[in-house]
Parts: structure tokens; sequence; C-alpha cells
């Protein structure tokens, strides 16, 4: 294939895979990996290299707005940015070794597996808001990982105090794992943790995910980078399509009160994660 | 005006509106020399042939020697590869930036939290990503 109509087309596939990450709430790896892997051909560490770029490209561009609107909480996130970065290190050194031992069609199966999961779980974020009581242990007291933020919506500041941080770090060290081995960014788990066990709303989980989700990436890039698995020809046109689409995703998204829409590009995702495990498994 | 968050030991506010311009400048400098690269090797070669990944073009660049004779040959992938680095670079400049204010706070334990995180990202990409590659 030309180099043009290459970079043309990956930039146009990175414009969709924001889009569609941004509209389902994912992240645009989910979509761009896969893409990578069943439409261009590319191989598993490098479509995860290019996967953690562009993670890091929306991170980014989302990540301001959020950081400017005081919405992040920039505490708790490096707090437990102590248990995503060790475990981002690790996914990434594994997937390393483990293409050494030419076991790329076992990763993609796995890679199939982490999507379906991201699927399912984006489905029963969407039909269940998460609520509950705070009751703040010791650590998170001494820390101070408490806060206050402006709801617009509601019209007043809401108070909130991070709840039960063990469980929390050792969510956080899984979702570091999965984004450092596979390429994504992890968010839907690192948003599990927060709300789930730290009880954080909503919104300011959403955004200290994302702040997170830049570090853990950076961790992961790191290393693919410096093994030599960030092929830049494929990550520079694939990240700079997905922040352009994660930007008017996100424009759009205000103005999307049909939640069908998100449904039907869940199961795009649902599509990809299929193929990629039947790629894995050669019957594809 | 929004609230900061973390309550009665909130950063300053300048400490989130220069972590929003970290990031901000961190992306534009990334985009600007990842377009510009890109245009300039199309350019340069209007009809290369993609040959797929096995082999990274940005390797002979992961150097800092390789890197600086590659910027000063006008290489574009060693201006990709640059562009990829500042990417990779922003969040370690936020995580820096976080280390800055929780000392200058007197946080003694949050601003440790972040120098260990800081040491890990550095190890990953000094120690760690050229010993497994």
């Amino acid at each position: 294939m030309e180099l043009l109509a290459f970079v043309l087309l990956l930039a146009l596939a990175g414009v969709f895979a924001g889009l569609v990450g941004s509209l389902t709430g994912v992240g645009g790896a989910v979509v761009i990996i896969p893409v990578l892997v069943l439409a261009f051909g590319a191989p598993f560490p490098i479509a995860a290299g290019a996967g953690l770029v562009t993670v890091l490209a929306t991170s980014a561009t989302t990540g301001a707005v959020y950081v400017r609107r005081h919405l992040t909480d920039l505490r708790i996130g490096m707090f437990l940015e102590i248990a995503t970065v060790p475990g981002a290190l690790v996914g990434a050194a594994l997937t390393v070794v483990l293409v050494r031992h030419d076991l790329n069609n076992a990763l993609l199966v796995a890679l199939g597996g982490v999507l379906l999961v991201v699927f399912a779980s984006s489905l029963v974020r969407l039909q269940e808001p998460t609520a509950g009581d705070t009751r703040p242990d010791r650590r998170s007291v001494e820390l101070g990982l408490s806060g206050v933020y402006h709801d617009e919506q509601l019209g007043r500041s809401v108070a909130y105090q991070a709840a039960r941080t063990d469980p929390a770090l050792g969510v956080s060290f899984g979702a570091g794992l999965i984004s450092g081995m596979f390429g994504i960014g992890g968010g839907v788990f690192k948003v599990y943790a927060l709300e789930h066990y730290l009880r954080l709303p909503m919104k300011v989980a959403t955004a200290t995910s994302n702040f997170m989700i830049g570090v853990t990436a950076a961790a992961g890039a790191g290393v693919l980078l410096a093994a030599g698995y960030v092929d830049p020809y494929v990550a520079a046109p694939a990240a700079i399509g997905t922040a352009v689409g994660a930007v008017a995703g996100s424009r759009l998204l205000p103005g999307l009160k049909n939640q069908t829409v998100r449904y039907v590009f869940l199961f795009v995702i649902a599509g990809l994660a299929i193929e990629t495990v039947l790629r894995g498994l050669r019957l594809l | 005006m929004s609230a900061a968050p973390s309550g009665d030991r909130a950063l300053p506010p300048s400490a989130y509106a220069r972590m929003g311009r970290v990031l901000w400048t961190g992306l534009v400098i990334s985009l600007v020399l990842l377009a510009g690269a890109i245009v300039a090797e199309l350019v340069e070669q209007p009809r290369a042939i993609y040959e797929g990944a096995e082999s990274n073009p940005s390797r002979g660049y992961l150097t800092i020697d390789g890197l600086a004779a590659g910027l000063a040959a006008g290489a574009p992938v060693a201006y990709l590869t640059l562009g990829v680095l500042c990417l990779v670079a922003t969040p370690f400049v936020r995580v820096a930036a976080g280390f800055y204010y929780f000392r200058r706070g007197g946080e003694r334990t949050m601003a440790a939290i972040t120098l260990i995180v800081l040491v890990l990202l550095l190890f990953g990409l000094l120690v760690l990503g050229p010993l497994v590659r």
C-alpha cells in the first residue's frame, strides 16, 4: 500500500475510533487496536504501542478540559497511580516477553476477551448509575482523599470522601496491567475502582480516571517505545485521527439524547472483539 | 466557578491551571511535530510502499545520539519519533508538577507518593524497556 494511502486510511480509522470511543465512553484505543490488527495487518505489539499513543493523545485532549473545570481530583489520581503505574510496567514487559516467545495469537485471544469485558462493563454502566454512602478508611482520612466540586446540573456543591482504598488499589493495579499489556486506556476498570470502592461522584470519577489513563499509558508506552514497538508511521496518524474523533465525539455527546446510538456502537466494539478472538484462534 | 477538589487540603488553583497548560502544550507540540513530519515524509517519498510494521523505522532514533543526528539531518522519521516522545513525556511533566506542588504545600506523604510514581515512569522508559528489548 502506498504510504499516503496508508496514512490517510489510518487517520480516517483513527477518527472513527475516536468518535466511537468517545460516544460509548470506552476510549478510542479499544476500537483502533482491533482495527489495526484486523484491517491493517499490524502485529499485536505494534498495535498495542499505537493504542497507548492514541490513549495519550485523547487523554491530553479531554484531560485539559477536566483539569481546568476542577473536576479532576489530582490527589486521588496520584494516590492510585502508585498501583496503576507498576501494573502498566509489568503488563508492557509481559507483552514484549510473550511476543518474543511467539505467543502473538494467544495475546490476540486475550485482547478479544478483555474487549468483551469492556463491552459488558459499559453495558452495565449505561444501565445502572452508581450510588451509595461513603465510609472512609484510615488511609483516606490521613491522606485527605476528599473534595468538593460544583455540579452544574444540580446547581450546588457536592462533597465526597474516598472510601475503601485497599480494593481500589488492587483494581487499579489490574487496570494498569491490562493497559500496559493490551495498549488500551482501561478507563472502564479505573472508573469502577473510583465509583464502586472509593464511592466518588460519577463526574469526578470520570475526570480523575482520564487523568490516570494518561499517566498509566505513559508508563506502558515508555516500555514499548524503548523496546522498539512504537512504530511512528502507525502511531502518529492513528493518534492524530483518534484525537480529532474524540473531540468531535465530545461535541456531539451532549446533543445525543438517544441511548440507542451508543448501544449500536457498543455492539460494533463487541463485533471487533469477537473478530479479534477468531483471528487469534486462526479461524478468520 | 467550581470549587477545587480535595477539601481543606486543596492544591492551589494555579496548580490546576498549570496542569491544564502542561497538557495542552504537550499535546500541541506533539501534534505539530507528528503532522509536520508526516507531511515532510510524504513530500520526500510520495510513492513509498509501506512494508508492514515488522521493521520499525524509528529504531535508529531511540538513543539521544541517534535522535540528535536524525533531527540535525532533517529526517522526517526522527521528527515523528520526537513527536511521539513529547506525547509520552507530557504525563511525566504532569507528575513532576504534582510533586512540586505537594512538596511546596508541605505534604510529605503525597510528595513521596508522587516522586515514586515519577521514578517508576522513568524506570520503565530508561531501564525496563531497553532491558526487555
